[in-house]
C-alpha cells in the first residue's frame, strides 16, 4: 500500500488525545497514518470522534495549540506558525455545505481561498474555473448557493478547496443526505482525484468501493484498521460496534 | 415605518443621513473593539435572523397579525452596537433589495429603526433592569418596557422628519405615528419578551452580558451616541413640537446673549404653530403616550411574572397559585 | 422556495443587464435625487422621468407586468403614508405630488434591483471603501437569508402539525418559540462558519 522509501506520509497523527471543556475525553490516543495519495475510510458510531479528528488536522483544534503537536501533514507540524500553510494544504470538508459555502455566489466562495492565499487577477480566474471545472460545475461561476442542490453545494465546497491546491482532503460525511445520483457523481469525483484523503463517514459501501484502507474508532480510540473487505466483512465485530457489515460485502458479487 | 422616497425634503435627508452615518461609524468601531473575531460572522446571521423573524405570524385578530421589528431582540442577544450593525444591514437590504423604504430616505430609515430604536431600547433594558435588580425576571421586565419605548422613539422620530421636511404637519404626524406605535409597540414588547424568554429557557448563556468596562471608550461610544441622539431630537423634533426653542431664546434674548432673530435650523414651515402644536392633538397624544408606557410596563412586568420558570423565581413570603 | 420573495433580481442577457453594476447603482442614485429636488409641481420633469424609466425597463426586457407586479406590492405603503399629507391645506397637490414622485422613485429602484445580482452592489460597496464589516455583514446575511427562512418555515410547520387548539395565545408562543430556536441555530452555524472561514485561511 505504501509507495516508495523515503516518502512523506501525507498526514502523520502520532497518539493524539483531545478532551472537550466538560471533561469528556474525545480521543484516546489515536495515532494513524495516510500515505500520500491514499484513500482512507474512517467509520465508526456516532460520536466516536470522527470528526474531532479531522479537526485537527488543520489546526481548528485544539483551541490552544499545543507546544508538542502530535499531527503532522506532508512533514510540517500543524502548530501555530504553520497553520497557514497547513490550511492551504489541507482542505476539509464540512459536514453541512451550508456552513461552508459562505460566499454570496459560487465564484466568490471557491475564489476565497486562493484570495486569502494572495492569489489575484488572471490566475485567479484560471484556478477558479480550473477548480470548477474538476468537479464538474464548469459554468456556475454566477450561480447563488441558495440555488443549488445539495450535491451540487458539496461540489463547490470541493471546488473551494481544489483551488487552494490543497494535497490533503478531510471529508466529514460527504455524502450524508445525497441523494442516489449526487452520490455517484461525488463517488466518482472523490476516485478521480489524486489526492490523499481521509473520509469519516457512515457510508460504509462507500469505503468499501473506493477506500484502500478503513479505520474504525469507537469511543475515541482505534479499535481496528485494515482492508475495507476485511475489517467490514467482519459482521459480529460490526454489529458489536454500533456499525453493520455493508450490504456489498454480505452478498459476495465478483468486483 | 419605513419611509419612501420624496416624502423628505433634501436638508431633512441629508442631516439624518449625516447622524445615522456617524451613528454607524461609532458602532463599526465599539464591535470591532470588542466583539471576538470567532462572533464576527454572527453579525451577519443575526441581520439574517431579524429579517427571518420579522416574516413571522403573530396573529392579533381577523386575518391580520403582528410582526417583529427586532431592534431590542437584537439589543438583548446582541449589544447596542452590535444591534445598530444589525438592524443597519436588515434596512439597507430592504431598501436596495426590496424597495422598502427609499434611497434618499436611507439615512432617515437608519436613524429611526437603526439608531434610535436599538440605543433608545438599550438604554431603557440597562436601566430598568439595574433598578429591578438582576435576574431572569427583571431582564424580561426591561426587555418588554425597553421595546415599547423603542419602538415609540422611534415613531417620534419619523414623525419628525416628516413634519421637518413639510410633508405632513406635526399635529397630524405626531398623533398618528406616535399613537399608532403606542399600540404597536405593545405587541413588539410581548413578542420581544416571549422570544428572549425562550432563548433564555433553552440557551442562557446566549444573552449578551456588557462587556467589562474598558474605560473611558465605553463612555465614549455612550456619549457619542447620546449626542447623536440629542442632535436628532434638536433637529427633527424641537423645531416643530414645542416651545423650547422660543422659551430658550426668549430666555437668550432677556439676558443679552441671543441676536433678534433666529430660524429654526431646519426650515419648518410650520415652526410659528409650534404652540398649537402643543395643542390638543399633540397633547393628548402625550397624554396617551403616557398611558402606553404604564400599560407597556405593566405587560412586560406580568410576561416576566409568568415566563419565570417557578424555581428561578426568590422564595415568595406568600404562596405561589398552583399553575 | 422564497425564491420571489428574495430574488427581485430577473436573469437576462440585456444591455441593462450587461452595464457595470457601479453605473446602474449610481445612475439609479442620480436619478432618484434628481426627482426628489424636482419642485412639487414640476410635472413636466416627472413625465419625463417616467418615460426614461419605461425606455430603460424597455432595454432591460423585463416582461411588463413582473414589474407591474412588484410596483404594485409595493405601493401600498406609499399610499399609506402619503395620505397623512391630505390633512393639511393644499394637501391634495402635496399628496399627488408625493405619489408622483414615490412612484418614480420605487420604478427606479425596482429597475435595478431587477437587473443588478446583490453580490454586484456588494462588490461596489466595497469599491467604495464601505468597512469591511458592514459589507460582510451584509454579503453572510443575503446569503443566509433564504437558508434561515427555510429552517423557520420548517419548524413553524412542525409547530402546526402539532398545534390542535387555534388558540391565539398558542401561537404567539409557538412563534416566539420558532424564533428563538432560529436564534440559537443561528448563533451555533456562525461559529461554524467562523470555523470554515478559518479553515481556508481567512484571518481577521
Amino acid at each position: 500500500m505504501r509507495a516508495g522509501v523515503a516518502d512523506v506520509n501525507a498526514v502523520e497523527v502520532r497518539a493524539l488525545s483531545y478532551r472537550y471543556a466538560d471533561g469528556t475525553k474525545a480521543l484516546r490516543a489515536v495515532s494513524l497514518v495516510v500515505a500520500e495519495g491514499e484513500r482512507v475510510g474512517l467509520v465508526g458510531p456516532n460520536g466516536a470522534g470522527k470528526s474531532t479528528l479531522l479537526l485537527h488536522l488543520n489546526g481548528l483544534l485544539p483551541e490552544r495549540p499545543s507546544a508538542s503537536p502530535s499531527v503532522c501533514v506532508l512533514g510540517v507540524p500543524v502548530a501555530e506558525p504553520n497553520l497557514r500553510e497547513i490550511r492551504a494544504r489541507v482542505g476539509l470538508l464540512f459536514q453541512d455545505p451550508d456552513d461552508q459555502l459562505f460566499c454570496p455566489t459560487v465564484w466568490e466562495d471557491v475564489a476565497f481561498g486562493p484570495q486569502q492565499l494572495g492569489v489575484r487577477g488572471a490566475a485567479l480566474e484560471e484556478r477558479v474555473a480550473r477548480s470548477l471545472g474538476q468537479v464538474g460545475l464548469a459554468g456556475f461561476g454566477e450561480r447563488l448557493p441558495q440555488h443549488l442542490s445539495r450535491g451540487e453545494k458539496r461540489r463547490v465546497c470541493l471546488a473551494g478547496l481544489l483551488a487552494c491546491e490543497a494535497r490533503v482532503l478531510a471529508l466529514d460525511e460527504p455524502t450524508s443526505d445525497l441523494d442516489p445520483r449526487g452520490r455517484r457523481e461525488l463517488k466518482a469525483l472523490l476516485q478521480a482525484l489524486p489526492v490523499a484523503q481521509i473520509i469519516a463517514t457512515h457510508d460504509l459501501e462507500l469505503v468499501v468501493e473506493t477506500c484502500a484502507r478503513v479505520v474504525v474508532l469507537d469511543r475515541g480510540a482505534v479499535v481496528v484498521e485494515g482492508p475495507p473487505t476485511e475489517v467490514l466483512a467482519d459482521e459480529a465485530r460490526m454489529l458489536d460496534l454500533g456499525l453493520e457489515k455493508p450490504h456489498i460485502l454480505r452478498h459476495r458479487h465478483p468486483h | 415605518m419605513h419611509i419612501p422616497d420624496g416624502f423628505l425634503d433634501a436638508h431633512t435627508a441629508v442631516a439624518a443621513g449625516l447622524l445615522s452615518a456617524a451613528g454607524l461609524g461609532v458602532a463599526l468601531r465599539r464591535v470591532r473593539r470588542v466583539l471576538p473575531a470567532r462572533r464576527i460572522p454572527l453579525i451577519g446571521l443575526a441581520a439574517a435572523f431579524v429579517f427571518a423573524a420579522q416574516m413571522l405570524n403573530f396573529p392579533v385578530a381577523g386575518g391580520t397579525s403582528g410582526h417583529l421589528i427586532g431592534a431590542v431582540l437584537a439589543a438583548v442577544l446582541l449589544g447596542a452596537s452590535a444591534s445598530v450593525l444589525v438592524m443597519s444591514s436588515v434596512i439597507i437590504l430592504q431598501c436596495f433589495l426590496f424597495a422598502d423604504g427609499g434611497l434618499t430616505a436611507l439615512g432617515a430609515n437608519l436613524f429611526n429603526m437603526a439608531l434610535v430604536a436599538p440605543v433608545v431600547g438599550y438604554g431603557v433594558y440597562r436601566f430598568v433592569r439595574r433598578l429591578a435588580g438582576g435576574g431572569l425576571r427583571s431582564t424580561l421586565l426591561a426587555t418588554g418596557f425597553a421595546a415599547w419605548c423603542s419602538t415609540v422613539a422611534a415613531a417620534v422620530a419619523c414623525a419628525g422628519e416628516l413634519a421637518a421636511s413639510g410633508t405632513v404637519v406635526w399635529r397630524v404626524a405626531f398623533p398618528a405615528m406616535a399613537g399608532v406605535h403606542i399600540i404597536i409597540g405593545l405587541g413588539e414588547a410581548l413578542i420581544t419578551v416571549l422570544v428572549v424568554a425562550a432563548v433564555a429557557r433553552a440557551r442562557p448563556e446566549l444573552l449578551h452580558e456588557p462587556a467589562p468596562s474598558d474605560g473611558w471608550r465605553r463612555y465614549a461610544s455612550v456619549a457619542a451616541y447620546g449626542l447623536l441622539l440629542a442632535l436628532g431630537l434638536v433637529v427633527f423634533v424641537a423645531p416643530v413640537a414645542s416651545p423650547w426653542p422660543d422659551g430658550l431664546l426668549r430666555v437668550a434674548e432677556r439676558l443679552g446673549f441671543a441676536p433678534r432673530a433666529v430660524g429654526p435650523l431646519v426650515r419648518a414651515p410650520f415652526a410659528h404653530y409650534a404652540v398649537p402644536g402643543l395643542g390638543a392633538g399633540a397633547r393628548s397624544t402625550a397624554l396617551a403616550g403616557a398611558v402606553g408606557a404604564v400599560v407597556a410596563f405593566a405587560l412586560a412586568w406580568v410576561a416576566a411574572r409568568l415566563l419565570t420558570p417557578r424555581g428561578a423565581r426568590r422564595a415568595a413570603e406568600k404562596a405561589v397559585p398552583g399553575a | 422556495m422564497h425564491d420571489r420573495l428574495l430574488s427581485p433580481y430577473h436573469p437576462g442577457g440585456s444591455r441593462m443587464h450587461r452595464m457595470p453594476a457601479g453605473l446602474k447603482a449610481g445612475g439609479a442614485a442620480a436619478l432618484v435625487v434628481a426627482v426628489v429636488l424636482l419642485p412639487r409641481d414640476a410635472w413636466a420633469g416627472y413625465a419625463a422621468c417616467a418615460a426614461f424609466l419605461a425606455l430603460v425597463a424597455a432595454l432591460a426586457r423585463i416582461p411588463g407586468r413582473v414589474l407591474a407586479r412588484r410596483i404594485l406590492l409595493l405601493e401600498p405603503f406609499v399610499l399609506g403614508v402619503a395620505a397623512l399629507s391630505l390633512a393639511q391645506q393644499g394637501g391634495g397637490r402635496v399628496f399627488l405630488a408625493m405619489l408622483a414622485k414615490s412612484t418614480l422613485c420605487l420604478c427606479t429602484m425596482v429597475l435595478l434591483s431587477g437587473t443588478t445580482r446583490f453580490s454586484d452592489l456588494l462588490r461596489v460597496l466595497w469599491r467604495l471603501r464601505v468597512p469591511a464589516l458592514l459589507v460582510t455583514s451584509l454579503a453572510l446575511m443575503y446569503r443566509y437569508l433564504s437558508v434561515l427562512m427555510d429552517e423557520a418555515a420548517r419548524m413553524t410547520r412542525a409547530r402546526r402539525s402539532r398545534t390542535f387548539s387555534a388558540g391565539r395565545g398558542l401561537a404567539w408562543r409557538g412563534s416566539a418559540t420558532v424564533a428563538a430556536q432560529l436564534f440559537v441555530r443561528s448563533s451555533e452555524r456562525a461559529e461554524r462558519v467562523y470555523a470554515a472561514m478559518c479553515a481556508r485561511g481567512w484571518r481577521t
